[in-house]
C-alpha cells in the first residue's frame, strides 16, 4: 500500500477529551453512577508489625447507617491463586482479611460498609482493634539483605585498582510516593458469579487477572472499566488490596460497594519509589576515560514480596568501560511493597552515575559534556548490539547551544546574584522503554466514521488523542470522524500503561488494524467495477479525509461512505497487533536525553531554587507535540520534586509514615517551577517499531535530580549526594 | 468526622450564649474542619460566627491599629493602613498558606490555629496536646520541623502561624469578650507555652470570643518586614522565620521589635536581640552580634539540629534587610 499522508500525526492538537475534563463530564473511578452502591471505608493497622488480638465492632455497628464490619474473623476465605502477572513481585502477596497478621503500619485490617460515606467513615473510627505489637524493622541500614542480583563484565576490582583516578562515593535517596491527584478508588458490583469493577488503574488487564485469581473466576467473568485516570505515575500498575476489599465487600453485601482511599491511605495502600543506599566506586585514566565502576545498591522491599526495578541497566550500557561490577540487594522491611514510579530505576541510577560523572569532570578539570563525550560507547557494551538510534551527542550540542552552556563558569561559587549563588549543571538521561505485545480493533462504519478500541489507559499523557491521531492518518479520516475507546477489559488486551510503551505498542497495534481496514477498503474499490478506482493498482490508492483516490490524481476516487453503501456493507473491521520487541534483539533500544539547569542557592539560608531548565530528548518521532510538552514539563517538575522536596518519612519506632499528607509530603508548587523548556530531536527511530517512536513519559524525570545537584555544586562548591537536597545540607 | 450540630450566631449575644453552653466557634474553618475530618477535633456543637460585625480594620486613638477578629487574612494583608504602618503584618500574611486559604481564614482563627505536628494530627499516635497523658511521639520521633524553644518534655510542637510572629514582635493585644465582659491580653500572655499542659494553647476561657487584635502605636518612622525560610517557595510552613521592626532616628536604633517563627512552641519574642540593637548604629557587625543571641536557650532535637544556626542566620538576614545596611 501507498504510505498515507500524515495530517494528524505530528500536529500540535489539543486533547480530544479536553472538553469532557474541563466541564467535569469525564467520569473517574469513584464517580461512576452505580445504582444501589454502598460505601466502604477501610480500617488500617495502627501498629507496624504483630497480630490482631481483638476487634470490637459493637460501637461501629450501632452507628446508624453502618451495615457490616468485615475483618479476618468473619471474612470468607479467598482462593488467592498464584498470579505471577499483574506486576505482582515475587513472593506471597498480601491477602486481605485472611489472617490476624499485621505486616506493616497501615495494612487493611477491617472494612466498614454503610449506606453513606459519612456513616462508613465514622463507623471506621469506632472500630476498636487491639494488637500484640512488635517493633517493625523499617530502616534500610538495619535490614537483612537477600542474595543480591549481580552483573559483571571484565575485572572491576582490578580495573579500579589500576586506575589513575579513583573515587568512592556514597549516595542516599529518599523514598518517594507517586501522589497522583486522583485518589485510588474502586466500585465493585457482582452479577451472579460475574464481577464488574470500575477502578483507578493503569492496567485493566492486570487488575482483571488479579481479581480472577484472587476469587478463582474465569477471566471472562471479570470486567474492569477505567475510562479516565487522574494521574498515576506508576501507582496504578498493580491491583492493590483495596480493590479486592471492594470486590469482597460487594460479594458479602450482595450490593455494589465503593472504596475510595484517603490521601493518607495512599501512602501505605499503594506503592512507592523505594529508598536507596547506593555506593559507587569508579576509576578512570587522567583524561577521564572510564576504566571501571563498582555499584552496590540497597533498596527497600517488603517482607512478603521482592520488588525489583531496572536500577542496574544504566550502569551497564550508558558509558563505555571495560569493567563493571554490580550488586543489587533488595532489603526486606516491614513496609508495604514498593512499586514503579516515574523513570523507575533510571531516575535513581542517573542521580548516582551522573552526579559522579560531574564530580569526576570537576576533579579532572574537564567540561562535563566533554567528559561524557570521551566515554560515549560505539555499541551497547552489555550485549554487543548496535544502537537503534542514540543521538546523545546531538542532545548535548543542541542543549549546550540553546541553554548557553558556554556562559557557565566551571569554577564553583563564581556567580552571584544578590544573596544568591548561581550555578549551572547538566546530566544525561536514558530510559529503557518497554515493548510488549499489544492488540487493537478498528471498525470503519458505512457512514464514514471509525472506532478504534484497545484496553489501554489514559492517565494523563493523552492516549485518547495520540491514538486517534494515529488511527485518523492510517484510515485517511479526519480527527473528528475517529473515536478511540480505552479503559475496558472487553477491548483487545494491551500491556500496562507505563514504562513509556503506550504510544509504541498500542499505537503500532492501532496502526496495524487501521492499515488492514484501509487495505480492505482499497481492495474492495479496485476490484469493484462500479468504483472509479476499478482496476487501479492497490498500491497507488491513498485515502484522505474519508475519500479514496489515486495518488497524485485526487479527482479519481470515491468516499468510504459511497464504497461501503454501494457494496451493502455496514462496516469494515480488523484486529491489529504489535508483536513485541523482536526476538532475538537486533538493536539496543533506549530513549535518551540531556537535562540542563540553572539554580540559585541562598547558602546562608539553605534555599535552593530552580531558575530555568531545558531538556533535550532523543525519543523518536513525536506524535503529538502539545502532549509531549505536557509530558516533558511534568517530568521535569517531578524531577525537581525528587531533587528538592519529596521524602516519605517513616518513624522507625513503629513503622508509621509521619508525613502521609500533601501538607507534609512536599511536592513542587507553581512558585517552585520556573521557565521550563523541552526540545525533541527531529526524526524517528525506524528500528524501534512501526511508528518510529521511543516513548517519552519516563525519561523526562530521569536526569533532572543529578542536573540539579550538579548545578548546586557549581553554585556553591558543595557536593550533595543525598536526595532530597534540603536546608540542612548548607547549615 | 464525628457527628456534630451546627448553628449560626446572628449577633454577639447569641454567639456568647452558645459558647457558654459548650459550642465551638467557627469562622473560616480552614483549620477546624480539617482537624474534624481527621477526628482530631470532635466538637459537638459548632457555632458559626462569620456573620458577626467583627470585620473592621481601624486606627486606634493612640495611633495603633485594631484588626477585627473576622477580617480575613487576605483583607488584612491588603489593607492600606496595614500596608502603610506595619508591612511586617502584610508580608507575614502573604507568605502564609495559599490565596484560597487566605480568602477564607480570619485573623481570630489564625491565632487560634493548632500545630502542624504530624503526630498531633494522626489520632493513632501519642500526643499530649490531643490526649493529655498519652505521651509525646515527636520528642523522640521525627522532629525536623519541631520547636527548639519553649519546649517541654510533654510537647515540642511549633505554633504554625506567621502573622502571630508579627503580632508577638509588635506586642499586640488580644481583645476578648466573654460572659463576664471584655478583657484584654498581651499577645505574650495569650498563647501558652506547653509546660505540662500542652492541651491548653491559649488563655481563652470557655465561651470567650476574640473580637480583635490591636497593634500598639509605635514611633515613626518604623521599618518592618518578615522573612520566611521554608523548603518550598510557597504554601508551606516556616522552618524558621523572623519578624523585625526597627525605629531608627538620627542613625541610631531607638526601638527594635524582633520575634521568630518556626522555632518556638509559641511565636518567639527575642528580647535579648532587641536589647542588643537599641542605642546602636546599624551595621553588618551589629546584625551578626545581635542575631547571635537569637537561639539562646535553644534545645534542638534529633532531626532539627540545624535550626539554631538557621534561626540566627534568618534573624541576621532580616535585620539587614529591614535595617538597610549591607
Amino acid at each position: 500500500m501507498s504510505p498515507q499522508p500524515q495530517a494528524a500525526v505530528g500536529a500540535p492538537l489539543s486533547r480530544v477529551d479536553g472538553r469532557l475534563k474541563v466541564t467535569g463530564q469525564a467520569r473517574y473511578a469513584a464517580e461512576h453512577d452505580v445504582k444501589g452502591v454502598l460505601h466502604a471505608v477501610i480500617v488500617d493497622s495502627s501498629v507496624g508489625l504483630g497480630r490482631i488480638t481483638s476487634i470490637d465492632t459493637d460501637a461501629a455497628l450501632a452507628h446508624p447507617g453502618v451495615l457490616r464490619v468485615i475483618h479476618h474473623r468473619n471474612a470468607p476465605k479467598l482462593p488467592y491463586l498464584d498470579n505471577p502477572g499483574s506486576n505482582n513481585p515475587q513472593g506471597r502477596r498480601l491477602r486481605v482479611f485472611q489472617d490476624d497478621k499485621v505486616l506493616f503500619h497501615g495494612q487493611p485490617v477491617a472494612v466498614v460498609v454503610a449506606t453513606t460515606l459519612e456513616a462508613a467513615q465514622h463507623g471506621a473510627s469506632l472500630v476498636e482493634v487491639r494488637y500484640d505489637a512488635k517493633k517493625p524493622s523499617t530502616e534500610l541500614a538495619e535490614a537483612k539483605p537477600d542474595e543480591p542480583t549481580r552483573y559483571a563484565r571484565g575485572d572491576a576490582a582490578a580495573g579500579l585498582r589500576d586506575a589513575a583516578v579513583r573515587m568512592d562515593l556514597t549516595y542516599r535517596m529518599a523514598r518517594n510516593h507517586q501522589n497522583p491527584m486522583e485518589p485510588h478508588a474502586t466500585i465493585a458490583r457482582w452479577n451472579g458469579d460475574k464481577l464488574t469493577v470500575w477502578d483507578k488503574t493503569q492496567w485493566v488487564v492486570g487488575t482483571q487477572t488479579e481479581l480472577s485469581t484472587v476469587f478463582d473466576l474465569p477471566m471472562k467473568s471479570v470486567r474492569v472499566i477505567s475510562p479516565f485516570v487522574g494521574g498515576g505515575f506508576g501507582s496504578g500498575l498493580r491491583c492493590w488490596p483495596h480493590t479486592v476489599v471492594a470486590a469482597l465487600a460487594a460479594r458479602e453485601m450482595k450490593r455494589p460497594v465503593k472504596v475510595v482511599l484517603t490521601r493518607r491511605q495512599m501512602y501505605f495502600g499503594t506503592g512507592f519509589r523505594p529508598s536507596y543506599d547506593y555506593r559507587l566506586r569508579l576509576g578512570s585514566d587522567r583524561r577521564g576515560r572510564l576504566a571501571a565502576m563498582v555499584h552496590e545498591m540497597d533498596a527497600e522491599t517488603s517482607s512478603y514480596e521482592k520488588f525489583e526495578e531496572a536500577i542496574m541497566l544504566a550502569g551497564q550500557m550508558f558509558y563505555s568501560m571495560p569493567n563493571v561490577s554490580q550488586a543489587y540487594r533488595k532489603m526486606p522491611l516491614d513496609v508495604n511493597t514498593p512499586l514503579y514510579m516515574r523513570g523507575p530505576g533510571f531516575a535513581n541510577a542517573s542521580f548516582v552515575i551522573e552526579s559522579a560523572m560531574d564530580e569526576l569532570a570537576n576533579r579532572l578539570g574537564v567540561d562535563p559534556i566533554e567528559l561524557r563525550l570521551r566515554n560515549e560507547p560505539a555499541e551497547d557494551e552489555s550485549n554487543g548490539l548496535p544502537w537503534s538510534t542514540r543521538k546523545l551527542r546531538e542532545c548535548y550540542s543542541v542543549g549546550a547551544r540553546e541553554f548557553g552552556w558556554d556562559r557557565r563558569n566551571p569554577e564553583p561559587r563564581s556567580t552571584r546574584d544578590g544573596d544568591w549563588l548561581v550555578g549551572m549543571g547538566m546530566a544525561a538521561a536514558v530510559y529503557d522503554p518497554g515493548r510488549f505485545p499489544a492488540q487493537a480493533r478498528v471498525r470503519l462504519d458505512a457512514d464514514g466514521t471509525a472506532v478504534a478500541e484497545a484496553a489501554t489507559i489514559d492517565m494523563g499523557p493523552g492516549t485518547y488523542t495520540s491514538q486517534t491521531q494515529v488511527a485518523a492518518d492510517a484510515l485517511g479520516l479526519t480527527m473528528r470522524t475517529v473515536t478511540f475507546r480505552l479503559g475496558d477489559s472487553l477491548y483487545p488486551p494491551t500491556p500496562p500503561h507505563g514504562g513509556s510503551m503506550t504510544m509504541t505498542v498500542v499505537g503500532s497495534a492501532v496502526l496495524d488494524a487501521c492499515n488492514k481496514v484501509r487495505g480492505q477498503a482499497i481492495k474492495l474499490a479496485v476490484e469493484d467495477e462500479e468504483s472509479p478506482l476499478y482496476g487501479v493498482e492497490a498500491g497507488d490508492v491513498v485515502v484522505r479525509a474519508g475519500r479514496l483516490h489515486v495518488q497524485g490524481n485526487p479527482t479519481r476516487g470515491e468516499t468510504y461512505q459511497r464504497l461501503l453503501t454501494r457494496n451493502e456493507l455496514t462496516h469494515l473491521e480488523a484486529d491489529g497487533a504489535y508483536a513485541g520487541a523482536p526476538e532475538p534483539a537486533r538493536h539496543s533500544y533506549f530513549s535518551y536525553g540531556a537535562v540542563f539547569t540553572e539554580v540559585g542557592v541562598d547558602a546562608t539560608l539553605g534555599l535552593v531554587r530552580v531558575r530555568r531548565m531545558l531538556g533535550v530528548y532523543d525519543v523518536g518521532r513525536i506524535v503529538s507535540p502539545k502532549l509531549a510538552d505536557s509530558q516533558a514539563l511534568g517530568g521535569m517538575v517531578g524531577g525537581i520534586g525528587q531533587a528538592l522536596l519529596e521524602h516519605t518519612v517513616t518513624d522507625h519506632r513503629d513503622g508509621r509514615i509521619v508525613n502521609a499528607s500533601l501538607a507534609d509530603y512536599l511536592v513542587p508548587v507553581n512558585a517552585d517551577i520556573p521557565d521550563l523548556r523541552a526540545i525533541y530531536l527531529e526524526g524517528e527511530d525506524p528500528d524501534a517499531d512501526p511508528l518510529g517512536v521511543k516513548g517519552i513519559g519516563e525519561i523526562v524525570q530521569v536526569g533532572v535530580a543529578p542536573a540539579m545537584a550538579n548545578a548546586v555544586h557549581n553554585a556553591t562548591g558543595r557536593r550533595i549526594r543525598e536526595l532530597p537536597i534540603t536546608a540542612e545540607a548548607f547549615i | 468526622m464525628h457527628p456534630f450540630s451546627y448553628t449560626r450566631a446572628s449577633d454577639t449575644r447569641e454567639a456568647l450564649d452558645a459558647g457558654r453552653h459548650g459550642g465551638r466557634y467557627i469562622a473560616g474553618g480552614t483549620t477546624l474542619v480539617d482537624l474534624m475530618r481527621e477526628t482530631v477535633e470532635r466538637p459537638e456543637t459548632l457555632v458559626d460566627i462569620s456573620g458577626l460585625p467583627l470585620r473592621e480594620v481601624r486606627a486606634t486613638q493612640g495611633g495603633g491599629l485594631r484588626i477585627g477578629a473576622l477580617v480575613t487574612m487576605a483583607e488584612t494583608a491588603a489593607h492600606p493602613k496595614v500596608r502603610a504602618l506595619y508591612p511586617v503584618i502584610s508580608e507575614s500574611l502573604e507568605l502564609s498558606a495559599s490565596a484560597q486559604l487566605r480568602n477564607m481564614a480570619t485573623i481570630g482563627g489564625n491565632i487560634m490555629q493548632r500545630t502542624r505536628c504530624t503526630y498531633f494530627r494522626d489520632v493513632t499516635a501519642d500526643c499530649n496536646k490531643r490526649e493529655p497523658g498519652s505521651g509525646c511521639a515527636a520528642l523522640k520521633g521525627h522532629n525536623r520541623t519541631h520547636a527548639i524553644l519553649g519546649t517541654s518534655d510533654a510537647c515540642v510542637a511549633t505554633h504554625p502561624s506567621d502573622v502571630a510572629v508579627a503580632f508577638a514582635a509588635l506586642e499586640a493585644t488580644v481583645h476578648l469578650l466573654g460572659p463576664d465582659g471584655e478583657r484584654r491580653l498581651r499577645f505574650a500572655d495569650f498563647l501558652l507555652r506547653p509546660g505540662s499542659t500542652p492541651n491548653r494553647e491559649q488563655a481563652v476561657r470557655q465561651g470567650e470570643l476574640i473580637t480583635a487584635v490591636e497593634i500598639p502605636a509605635l514611633p515613626r518612622p518604623l521599618r518592618s518586614g518578615y522573612l520566611k525560610v521554608r523548603d518550598r517557595q510557597s504554601y508551606e510552613f516556616a522552618l524558621t522565620s523572623a519578624a523585625v521592626a526597627l525605629h531608627i532616628r538620627g542613625g541610631v536604633i531607638r526601638e527594635a521589635k524582633v520575634a521568630a517563627g518556626g522555632v518556638g512552641t509559641v511565636p518567639w519574642k527575642l528580647p535579648a536581640v532587641e536589647r542588643h540593637l537599641v542605642g546602636e548604629r546599624p551595621s553588618a557587625a551589629l546584625w551578626t552580634a545581635a542575631a547571635d543571641k537569637a537561639a539562646d536557650g535553644a534545645r534542638p532535637l534529633q532531626h532539627n539540629r540545624f535550626k539554631p544556626e538557621l534561626l540566627k542566620r534568618t534573624v541576621e538576614r532580616q535585620l539587614r534587610v529591614v535595617g538597610g545596611t549591607k
